[in-house]
């Protein structure tokens, strides 16, 4: 019986880890479209900040009285696009992380209705070809939880602007006037931390970040493999 | 669609007015088309321009007073060469202008011309779907207006960008010349609106 | 089974909520994988989910901190056994819903993110967490501004614990910043103040109102107070008041320290000032909060003339104290001991509208305090904390907790010669009270040192010491026999007589009787070259006297410092100036706001039931709050008449030269320590010094006694009456006749 069992958790493993994989891949790439846009964003965080740094008033541009203020909306309306693009590769991001999370939920589901024929022993039983069922079931709450860790810091990233433009979908107008009103609003220390988001983004980008990840999709090859 | 030149193909079916305001209309989206690209071909000049002064002040901050002569030597001239070709882009935008200018002129003709025909009140019906003649007008010289103080920025820009020191300055040269601050976004919207009207573009 | 030890968590088990267990414990409990278990820990206790170890060895636990007892958040349990039975498996369902309280990190974030954005990350934060009511739910692991989750209730409510999934409804009660959180925990383990119930009344009253109940105050008009000042002397506890009362409203507390706001620069302690109001501000926003800011005489003295940089300072804190308005939500404290050295313009209305003034604690308050601080000792029924309030006048609530504790540190340290029960005994406070002495008495320019003398080291003169103690002990003792009879107290006594006949010793015999404080100046202490110095440090004198009254005021030798004004040849000399400042403050005119002692009680004459203790008390302290003033000279004389008049130094008492009968007793007490041989004979010594005064007859039994040694050569054991008799004829008395007539006629 407990046997039964055990094959039947090994078969559901196989498919998490498979899926684990696959959602790793779109996650990777979504997040390599990222950086060229976060970028921009940065550049254009850059751009804001020299405009407010710079008294127009005392240079040759005196003669455009509303340069300043129509530069401003220009680069606003710079920044939503960037945002817009951003926003969907969240989605993207989402939905990967969702696929995990589901995928996940579900074999700990499946775990939980086989208890009462699976022993501890059952359960941690190992060999050099197959870990055992309860260091795979940690190896993808692991996982789930890396992915879910990370998501919300990558919102955070965007948090200044994001609040703005994602959360309020109100009619075209109405959006940019009331960024518009943000901008004037924003203080510096908005704008460096707009700045610094390309940075931040970078440092989630480097390979540690998903090593764990990799690392257990190669433990589990294996077994993956061993069908 | 936009990438493509839109074309004046002669059809029998319009002349006079309409003949005139339809090939205007194909007229501003062309020289809409050019500007845009020089605008950009510009912005690569004078970004570059600001790089090379930025690297050469820190070249010159850096060198010992000995070399100070020579450095500056060495590093003005490449700049001076990008401001040549900056100044040839901005005259060929202003050339753009001129044209744009042009095509108001012929548009005045045409409203004066119907002014003649029809009194004050105007032509009974529509040239073309449903915008009066005055309506072209109107939209052209706002076209006409933002890119004159486009150029107008422009030329500012290219004077003063080889000789600011500041950053920050330079920096809002620089976003001033890719963001067109004073070409608004709208200003594609009213062009889309034109060519719709004129036929141009399938209703 | 064997204890567990508890190792720290895996890093890589950060944020999992996993415990990580031997699988043979993990059998032993029925708990499988994922299991919720409850784990309790000293502190507090610990929600996570059961997980064999790697190695699956047993003996030991580590389990991640995700969802946990507030009381654990301050400090974690670091490396220590368990016992297996703290480890207890938990029925986790799915829950419907859950209230939560968001602790972010920083203000901004606080006011700035929309509350859909909270939401949604806070939902998504806690999908798959096990929960438990009231718990705290750790999300640092997230890397996000928010730093934690308080479950501020669960639904179904039936349970205590449960399991978050992605259809649970999540309930934001409200969002803190960690500071405000952290701050909150802390009040509620705040002390417990004794004697200050009325004060923190008062204040808790003030706070409350206008930080509570804003919109009742704007609806009836009324104008919220803004500011309190606390004022009275040091150690009476006004700082540890309002972070008692803070903590017991609810509200969070900025604290200024006057050195943290001044800076170097110029404009750099404004700024610092702005900043603090600032934060005040900001913390507002969050629930009520109190801007306190201590030792403010420091912070803002009376401006001067000249441009001093506090000058500014004070202009700062007057600007900021008129720009706050009814929207701002906080109410600013300040606390001083010197009132007087404030800048004026802070104490109008509108800046600091109310002044609790906090003065040297009573009998009673004293009595209340005691019993605070001793509530945490193991003291020994038999201490009688009555009687230790009494012994403590002028003992400030700083000064008693420093009693208490110096009488645990004597039990310790004779418990560490014989090893015994740990109990604090009357005797440790006696001991301790030698060594801890009433700080409103420190850096005063009177002796304090009181050398205990007792009535019986004075021989003779028994209808003087009658008299002192009718007039200095009889109204502490039995103040209910003389409210009953309508009697005062006297307000001074003067004792007069030939020099060296004990007048001083007099005096220390009755303070030492009479357990009050002793303050005694001689005419050195006073004078000072600069004008107006004297009279200011007399004044100061009498202050530091009324603070710590009941107290005797010993004004000895008061002919070199006083004089009079009729004999005076320079009728604006310093003496004449000190008589007008002693007369005032005999009168009572010197006495200054700040000055007030607990509240005002009045005493009624009729109704005193004797055998009710606290009423007996209060008695005591009503007719004690003033300051006994004794002077004494041999010059009686000199004095001014409007010195002796009744209602100032109304006990005039003649010591004087003892007679035959006092001459023995006298000697007898000399002689009392020395091995006098058995031939001597005192009644004839008495005899035989007609008009010696007391320190004639000690000098002579001095002299015996080192005769007899020069004799003996180091060897005497005791003294003869012939040296006593050779010592004799070496001196003579230091009395005349004609003196002691002279002192016959009374002064007046």
């Amino acid at each position: 019986m407990s046997t039964l069992a055990v094959a039947t958790l090994h078969q559901a493993l196989r498919k998490s880890f498979a899926t684990l994989e696959s959602n790793q891949k779109v996650w990777k790439s979504v997040l390599a479209e990222c950086s060229p846009l976060m970028v921009s964003l940065g550049n254009l965080a850059e751009q804001s900040r020299a405009l407010s740094n710079v008294q127009i008033s005392n240079t040759p541009l005196r003669v455009f009285p509303d340069l300043e203020e129509r530069l401003r909306f220009k680069l606003l309306e710079a920044t939503d696009i960037v945002l817009g693009k951003l926003n969907e590769k969240m989605s993207s991001l989402q939905s990967a992380r969702d696929a995990i999370s589901n995928q996940v939920a579900a074999i700990l589901h499946l775990y939980e209705q086989n208890t009462h024929s699976l022993d501890l022993l059952a359960v941690t039983e190992r060999s050099t070809t197959t870990p055992s069922v309860a260091d795979m079931l940690e190896w993808l709450q692991d996982a789930e939880r890396h992915y879910r860790q990370q998501y919300p810091f990558l919102s955070s990233v965007l948090d200044v602007y994001v609040i703005f433009w994602y959360f309020f979908p109100l009619t075209l107008v109405f959006r940019f006037l009331r960024r518009k009103t943000l901008l004037q609003t924003l203080r510096a220390d908005d704008l460096s931390l707009l700045e610094s988001a390309p940075q931040r983004w970078n440092s989630l980008e480097s390979p540690s970040a998903e090593d764990h990840i990799t690392d257990t999709l190669c433990k589990v090859s294996f077994f993956v493999e061993s069908q | 669609v936009d990438e493509v030149r839109i074309t004046n193909r002669k059809s029998a079916a319009i002349t006079g007015s309409a003949r005139k305001i339809k090939d205007n209309a194909a007229d501003w989206h062309n020289m809409m088309l050019r500007w845009d690209r020089l605008n950009e071909d510009g912005f690569m000049a004078a970004a570059s321009i600001v790089n090379m002064r930025r690297s050469c002040s820190e070249r010159s901050a850096a060198a010992q007073q000995f070399f100070i002569a020579s450095t500056l030597f060495l590093t003005t001239a490449p700049c001076v060469k990008t401001s040549c070709v900056t100044s040839f882009l901005v005259s060929r935008q202003a050339a753009v202008v001129t044209k744009m200018d042009r095509l108001m002129t012929s548009q005045r003709g045409v409203e004066d011309l119907e002014a003649f025909q029809f009194g004050a009140e105007g032509r009974k019906t529509p040239l073309f779907h449903s915008w009066s003649t005055r309506e072209f007008g109107e939209i052209s010289q706002v076209l006409l207006d933002s890119f004159r103080r486009e150029l107008l920025l422009k030329q500012t820009i290219l004077q003063e960008v080889a000789h600011t020191v500041t950053s920050d300055l330079c920096m809002v040269f620089l976003s001033g010349w890719l963001h067109q601050p004073f070409i608004p976004t709208q200003s594609r919207l009213r062009l889309e609106a034109l060519l719709l009207e004129t036929g141009h573009r399938p209703l | 089974m064997e204890p567990l030890r508890l190792l720290s968590v895996d890093p890589s088990d950060r944020g999992s909520q996993r415990c990580r267990l031997g699988p043979g414990m993990m059998s032993a409990l029925g708990v499988h994988l994922g299991s919720p278990l409850l784990v309790s820990v000293p502190g507090g206790s610990c929600l996570c989910t059961a997980w064999p170890r790697a190695d699956l060895a047993e003996g030991f636990l580590q389990m991640d901190l995700k969802c946990f007892s507030p009381s654990l958040l301050s400090q974690l349990p670091s490396h220590l056994s368990l016992d297996p039975a703290q480890v207890s498996p938990v029925i986790c369902s799915k829950l419907k819903g859950v209230r939560i309280t968001v602790i972010v990190q920083s203000v901004n974030f606080r006011k700035r993110t929309p509350h859909r954005l909270v939401h949604e990350l806070v939902k998504d934060m806690l999908k798959g967490v096990c929960v438990h009511d009231g718990f705290v739910i750790n999300l640092e692991d997230f890397d996000t501004e928010i730093k934690y989750v308080v479950i501020e209730s669960i639904s179904p409510e039936s349970d205590s614990a449960g399991f978050i999934t992605s259809k649970t409804a999540v309930e934001i009660a409200g969002i803190q910043t960690l500071r405000h959180y952290r701050s909150q925990l802390q009040d509620r383990h705040t002390v417990q103040l004794g004697g200050l119930e009325e004060v923190s009344a008062s204040l808790r009253e003030m706070l409350k109102l206008p930080l509570l109940y804003p919109s009742t105050l704007s609806s009836l008009g009324v104008s919220c107070p803004r500011g309190v000042l606390l004022v009275g002397p040091p150690g009476v506890g006004k700082t540890l008041l309002v972070r008692q009362v803070v903590g017991e409203v609810g509200a969070c507390l900025v604290v200024v320290r006057g050195p943290e706001v001044v800076g170097a620069r110029p404009g750099e302690s404004e700024e610092a000032l702005r900043a603090v109001f600032e934060r005040a501000r900001s913390a507002a926003d969050e629930g009520p909060c109190v801007l306190f800011l201590d030792e403010l005489d420091s912070l803002c003295p009376r401006r001067t003339s000249s441009s001093a940089p506090e000058n500014r300072l004070v202009a700062q804190l007057l600007t900021l104290m008129d720009g706050m308005n009814q929207s701002d939500r906080f109410l600013i404290v300040g606390a001083t001991n010197r009132p007087d050295s404030l800048d004026p313009a802070l104490r109008r209305p509108g800046r600091f509208d109310r002044e609790v003034i906090i003065g040297a604690p009573t009998l009673q308050q004293r009595k209340a305090i005691l019993s605070v601080l001793c509530e945490r000792m193991p003291v020994c029924p038999s201490v009688n904390l009555t009687e230790l309030a009494q012994t403590t006048t002028g003992y400030v609530g700083a000064d008693l907790s420093a009693l208490c504790r110096e009488a645990a540190m004597h039990a310790i340290r004779e418990d560490s010669k014989c090893s015994g029960e740990q109990l604090v005994s009357m005797k440790h406070f006696h001991e301790a009270l030698k060594s801890v002495r009433p700080s409103c008495l420190r850096s005063s320019m009177g002796r304090t040192e009181l050398s205990p003398v007792t009535w019986e080291q004075i021989g003779g003169l028994d209808d003087v010491k009658l008299k002192l103690s009718q007039s200095i002990e009889w109204p502490m003792a039995h103040p209910e026999a003389f409210v009953r009879l309508g009697l005062c107290r006297p307000r001074g006594v003067l004792l007069y007589g030939p020099p060296g006949c004990a007048k001083t010793t007099l005096v220390k015999a009755a303070a030492t009787s009479s357990n009050c404080a002793f303050l005694s100046v001689s005419g050195a202490d006073l004078y000072s070259p600069y004008v107006g110095d004297s009279e200011k440090a007399l004044a100061q004198l009498f202050h530091q006297a009324r603070a710590c009254a009941p107290s005797i005021l010993f004004l000895d030798e008061i002919d070199s410092l006083i004089g009079s004004r009729s004999h005076s040849q320079t009728p604006n000399s310093v003496q004449t100036r000190l008589l007008s400042v002693l007369l005032n403050e005999m009168d009572g005119i010197g006495l200054k706001t700040h000055e007030r002692r607990g509240t005002e009680k009045i005493l009624q004459a009729e109704g005193v039931e004797e055998s009710h203790t606290p009423e007996q008390l209060d008695c005591q302290e009503v007719c004690n709050k003033d300051v006994m003033v004794v002077a004494a000279t041999n010059r009686p004389d000199c004095l001014d008449s409007a010195l002796l008049r009744p209602g100032r130094l109304d006990h005039i008492i003649y010591v004087p030269p003892p007679d035959q009968e006092a001459r023995l007793a006298v000697l007898k007490v000399c002689t009392k320590c020395m091995p006098v041989g058995a031939d001597v004979r005192l009644e004839d010594l008495a005899a035989k010094t007609e008009l010696f005064s007391g320190a004639d007859l000690e000098n002579l039994c001095k002299e015996a006694a080192l005769l007899a040694l020069l004799d003996g050569n180091m060897e005497a054991s005791d003294i003869k009456h012939t040296h006593f008799l050779r010592s004799l004829s070496k001196m003579s008395s230091s009395l005349t006749e004609q003196q002691i007539n002279k002192y016959e006629t009374p002064p007046r």
